[in-house]
């Protein structure tokens, strides 16, 4: 245990006088919560939405293809009308959905007609919904206004949150960021300090102590946590002063940082096992995280993006980190965090078993 | 496994060391007796590194047995990795701890109570101890290496090319540090391709060409054993001196573009007999060369090949 702490002791120092190191951690990670907290008003790309017809009548349909006419909008109709609406928005995690309410023709009739709209408040593409909904409503009223019988049409929208509080965009950004600076901390250095050491001879050096691989795994493995939660705290810091971000304090959160750090430090591993080459490691380690913050919700919720996009996040394991910080810091939601958190923390101990199984210090 | 062997503190016995169909190091045999500085030469891929890091438990022989302080290499590596220093070729540490964390990190590792303070001094860093690694020349760089293969007070120390690359002033820096650790009672296993070093450092030598050992024993030994015999020349001397020296039993030629006659001596003191025929026959003769074999010579003749910087393994 001492080496440990030695070989960590001397890690820090070198980290704490590589300013590119520092830069990399701590400064871009905070550049880019910065940059899109500014930037970030709206996002006009397709929204999927999933839409519950409970009426099945011309009125009902005809509302669905006026949604349809929109071009807002990918519709996914579901069939079923015993599914309760609100509970497969929260079981599939949805952002948001439509439900047509029986008798919603006869209501018409009556200027009483209404749609529900089931939507959770924390995601900002929510709200973009709900401006186009109400603007397709809008007109709908209006054209009925303009009928020459004045049948007294009216429709009008009823939105249902699924989420307890109001969140905003940075409330959902920050656990991203939190995540991707955890991902990339562990993953790059990981994958720099193998194949460095390997080709400076360092490896071979630390072979002739008595210093054996699984004590300089595990004092890396402690070093890389050490940093991601430096990270961790630079993000906190900055978007509770400066952007408002309520944070539950959760030990999950800390848990979930402990299990990312692993989960990236053994996939680094096992990178620079078959990527010898410090730089062409470097390059790896670049194709599999950049499509990993994009495709796993760091910064986009999943719901605005194309179904197969959204397949492929659930085979991601930064979804699971994603998902598990925003329940556990921002929703207030630690039962399913759990979930998230196992999801991670199983991952985690298999990359590092298999980093640590397969990391050699020199060639036999 | 002990041996009990108390002055030998290194024993290697039909060492074989094979990658595939390649056998770096085929049957080699020799021992090494403590407190000797031990030069292990042979040209690129002969089989030197493979040897000494199976040696420093650092691969597994394919057969063989090799004993490192009467310790098995197979079995006791522990034991051995305690026991023994090692400066590897190209020798590299943490970039951005200075000298004396460097020697703090590595003498954590052994957990040994070293004076890193007198290690700094036994290899002249005492100005540079709190300077980092990467800042330092190569030369200091490489007395650094030297100190951390120190910090746990080896028995046997491995230097594998300690003066590689450095200039012929950092070079005898470091001689100076060899020659000190065998003072210190140190056996020292030098791994160079400086034929000079080996020669002026090394209590016995032992060559290895294609995995095999083709030489072994003192550089005297080896010098008269392999190389050629020494040249004397006489400059500026009259080609009339050819057939009166030969007359003397030895080889002689006369260069006719440097005007130059070359003797090739049986033994040093021939020399005084060739000029004292000379001086009777009161033939003129200018200065007096002598062009003594070397290891190199040595090394030549058994390799075929020179050794380059650059080019050991």
């Amino acid at each position: 245990m001492n080496r440990v702490l030695i070989d960590l002791k001397a890690s820090l120092k070198m980290f704490f006088r590589s300013k590119a190191a520092v830069f990399w951690t701590l400064a871009f990670p905070s550049i880019l919560i910065l940059l899109f907290g500014a930037i970030f008003g709206g996002m006009d790309s397709k929204y999927s939405l999933y839409v519950q017809d409970l009426d099945q009548t011309p009125s009902s349909i005809g509302f669905i293809k006026a949604l349809n006419l929109t071009n807002a909008f990918n519709l996914r109709i579901l069939e079923d009308p015993a599914i309760n609406a609100t509970e497969y928005a929260l079981d599939k995690e949805l952002s948001y959905m439509v439900v047509i309410p029986e008798e919603f023709e006869n209501d018409l009739g009556m200027a009483n007609a209404t749609i529900k709209f089931i939507y959770d408040q924390s995601q900002t593409s929510a709200a973009v919904v709900m401006g186009i909904l109400s603007s397709v409503i809008s007109e709908m009223n209006l054209r009925f206004a303009s009928l020459p019988d004045d049948p007294q049409y009216f429709v009008v929208l009823q939105p249902e949150t699924i989420a307890p509080k109001r969140f905003s965009f940075m409330d959902f950004f920050l656990p991203g960021m939190i995540a991707m600076s955890a991902m990339t901390t562990s993953i790059f250095s990981a994958v720099e300090i193998s194949s460095r050491y390997r080709e400076t001879g360092i490896f071979r050096k630390l072979a002739t102590t008595p210093l054996r691989r699984i004590e300089w795994i595990l004092s890396r493995t402690l070093y890389l946590i050490f940093v991601s939660f430096i990270g961790m705290a630079v993000i906190l810091v900055l978007g509770i002063t400066l952007f408002d971000v309520k944070v539950i304090p959760d030990p999950l959160s800390l848990i979930l940082v402990v299990t990312t750090s692993m989960l990236f430090s053994g996939m680094g591993m096992i990178l620079s096992r078959f990527v010898k080459d410090p730089e062409t490691a470097g390059a790896a380690a670049n194709a599999i995280t950049f499509p990993m913050m994009f495709l796993s919700g760091s910064f986009f919720p999943l719901e605005q993006m194309p179904e197969f996009l959204r397949s492929i996040a659930t085979v991601l394991p930064l979804t699971y980190v994603n998902n598990g910080l925003r329940d556990a810091m921002i929703m207030g939601e630690p039962q399913r965090a759990i979930m998230n958190t196992v999801i991670v923390a199983v991952l985690g101990v298999i990359c590092l078993f298999v980093g640590a199984w397969i990391t050699r210090w020199e060639e036999d | 496994m002990l041996l009990g062997k108390n002055s030998i503190a290194i024993e290697v016995d039909s060492l074989v060391k094979k990658y595939g169909d390649l056998t770096a190091v085929d049957s080699i045999s020799f021992t090494i007796n403590k407190g000797e500085i031990f030069s292990f030469l042979g040209p690129n891929g002969a089989g030197k590194t493979t040897t000494v890091e199976v040696l420093e438990c650092l691969r597994k022989p394919t057969s063989g047995r090799a004993y490192v302080l009467s310790f098995d290499i197979s079995k006791d590596q522990d034991e051995i990795k305690k026991r023994i220093g090692v400066l590897p070729q190209e020798f590299n540490t943490f970039d951005s701890l200075t000298v004396r964390e460097n020697l703090q990190y590595f003498a954590g590792m052994f957990g040994s109570s070293v004076d890193i303070d007198s290690l700094i001094k036994l290899v002249d860093l005492e100005d540079k101890r709190n300077e980092q690694y990467k800042k330092l020349s190569g030369g200091l760089k490489q007395r650094l290496g030297v100190a951390m293969a120190l910090v746990n007070d080896p028995e046997i120390v491995f230097l594998d090319e300690p003066t590689g690359g450095l200039d012929p002033k950092a070079r005898h820096e470091v001689w100076n540090v060899i020659r000190g650790l065998k003072k210190q009672g140190k056996t020292i296993f030098l791994t160079t391709h400086y034929m000079e070093e080996a020669e002026v450092l090394s209590d016995t030598v032992t060559i290895i060409h294609k995995g095999k050992i083709v030489a072994k024993g003192t550089p005297e030994e080896l010098i008269t054993q392999y190389g050629q015999r020494n040249l004397l020349i006489l400059k500026n001397t009259d080609k009339v001196a050819v057939p009166l020296i030969e007359t003397l039993g030895l080889e002689a030629s006369f260069d006719s573009d440097a005007g130059d006659v070359k003797v090739t001596l049986n033994h040093n003191f021939d020399m005084s007999e060739i000029v004292r025929a000379l001086t009777l026959k009161q033939v003129a003769f200018g200065e007096l060369q002598l062009k003594r074999s070397s290891l190199e010579d040595v090394f030549l003749n058994l390799t075929g090949e020179m050794l380059r910087e650059g080019e050991t393994q």
